[in-house]
């Protein structure tokens, strides 16, 4: 689709600036709206536009549930819900999803405990696949405000997203990595001509713990939680430049 | 019987979990939520007399596809007005002209981001509905481009113009009071 596309005409560049923001441009056409973004004045008052308006559909848009009345009469002619003489049908899905929760989170607690070495093997994993990938980020953008809503849908929960750009570390995008089973989501970031994964995978305990250092088949990975997220940093970078990474992003969450 | 009950288990398995996107979608096409409620009931019925017809679905996209053509077909029927572009520059202008007072002299990204539920209601309620139905998928529901085009049938490329433009004429209802 971005392939055909001429960078001849502004309109068709002011409608990639809007793909752009939505994270279906691949890298290369990325790259270059992005250096036209950065050249051109009009583009980037559309690219702050459409930040605006998003930002204020964000807040003010509240994502309505279907109503309750609504959800019983569908469930009621479908025959779902029968009249009061057996468990409703919500309330054997309320305890299938609080039974689902419990395994759900006794398994994190699980890995936490017993096999912390599984989730960073995942993660590391995860970092090289992404390196042998033609590129290491499934949406590629240096803007924060595309990465974060890309993730909606994809993943339970958006990761924090810092801006780290003037600090040496420039945003390249998000993937999705596999941990334990599970869709986790992964930012990508630059030092000079090196990639950062940092993995935030969600963490069945509330507690903080500070930044740990290890090493994996020859990665650098720096490991800490926060807010009950699981963060892991891994890079070929040396071990200084993951640990500055990682107290600038930490620096960004408090 | 076996049968009924396994049609029953994959409707509330694939299907109840998409519900209030299903509901969303319907009220970002239908002006009233009194419509927007029967189009998703018959939607519902739709996707539970065609669940056990199709194998492994994206249950999400396939039953937004069905509110989409529920609403397309039930609006032709009930409210053969409402699918040609109706905009009511007026009383959205109406509606906005309260605010303009205080945001005289705000820049216009701050001013959008301002913006609160009521003017954006009016703004996105005055859209076309095409435009008005791309935007939802997109901002409230997050959908790709990919995933817009399957449900409105349209070319990818349409998704992307609609949606540019959806967000300019947002965008300039939003600034127009500015002035």
């Amino acid at each position: 689709m971005t392939n055909s596309i001429s960078s001849s005409s502004s309109d068709n560049s002011i409608q990639l600036v809007h793909a752009y923001m939505d994270g279906e441009l691949d890298l290369t056409t990325a790259l270059s709206i992005e250096e036209k973004i950065a050249a051109d004045p009009k583009l980037a008052a559309e690219r702050d536009r459409i930040i605006a308006l998003r930002d204020a559909v964000q807040q003010n848009l509240p994502r309505d549930p279907i109503p309750p009345t609504l959800q019983r009469r569908i469930e009621k002619t479908i025959g779902l819900r029968q009249e009061n003489s057996h468990p409703s049908w919500r309330s054997l899905a309320a305890s299938v999803a609080l039974a689902v929760l419990v395994t759900g989170s006794s398994t994190w607690l699980f890995l936490d405990s017993k096999a912390p070495q599984t989730m960073e093997d995942a993660v590391v994993a995860g970092h090289i696949r992404a390196l042998m990938a033609p590129q290491p980020a499934d949406v590629a953008s240096s803007e924060r405000h595309t990465v974060k809503p890309w993730f909606n849908g994809r993943v339970v929960e958006a990761p924090h997203v810092a801006d780290l750009t003037n600090a040496g570390f420039p945003l390249i995008g998000g993937r999705i990595d596999i941990v334990a089973g599970r869709p986790v989501p992964t930012l990508v970031y630059g030092r000079r001509k090196h990639i950062i994964s940092l993995t935030a995978v969600p963490n069945a305990s509330k507690a903080t713990s500070g930044p740990s250092v290890s090493v994996d088949n020859g990665y650098n990975i720096v490991h800490w939680v926060t807010n009950g997220i699981s963060y892991w940093a891994v890079s070929d970078v040396s071990d200084p430049e993951l640990d500055e990474f990682a107290k600038l992003f930490r620096a960004t969450q408090s | 019987m076996g049968a009924e009950e396994d049609q029953k288990a994959r409707f509330a398995k694939l299907i109840t979990p998409y519900l209030s996107h299903a509901y969303r979608l319907a009220r970002s096409i239908a002006s009233s939520h009194i419509d927007a409620e029967d189009i998703v009931q018959e939607a519902c019925l739709r996707a539970f007399r065609g669940i056990n017809g199709v194998a492994d679905i994206n249950a999400r996209a396939w039953l937004l596809t069905i509110v989409h053509h529920t609403a397309c077909t039930w609006l032709r029927k009930n409210r053969p007005t409402a699918l040609i572009s109706v905009v009511d520059v007026a009383a959205v202008e109406a509606k906005q002209a309260k605010f303009s007072e205080q945001d005289a002299d705000t820049p216009e990204t701050a001013l959008i981001a301002k913006t609160d539920r009521a003017r954006l209601e009016a703004a996105i309620g005055s859209l076309s509905l095409p435009y008005r139905e791309t935007f939802a998928l997109r901002e409230v529901e997050g959908l790709n481009y990919r995933e817009i085009a399957e449900i409105t049938g349209v070319p990818i490329g349409t998704v992307m113009s609609r949606l540019s433009r959806a967000r300019d004429q947002l965008n300039d209802m939003i600034e127009r009071n500015k002035l």
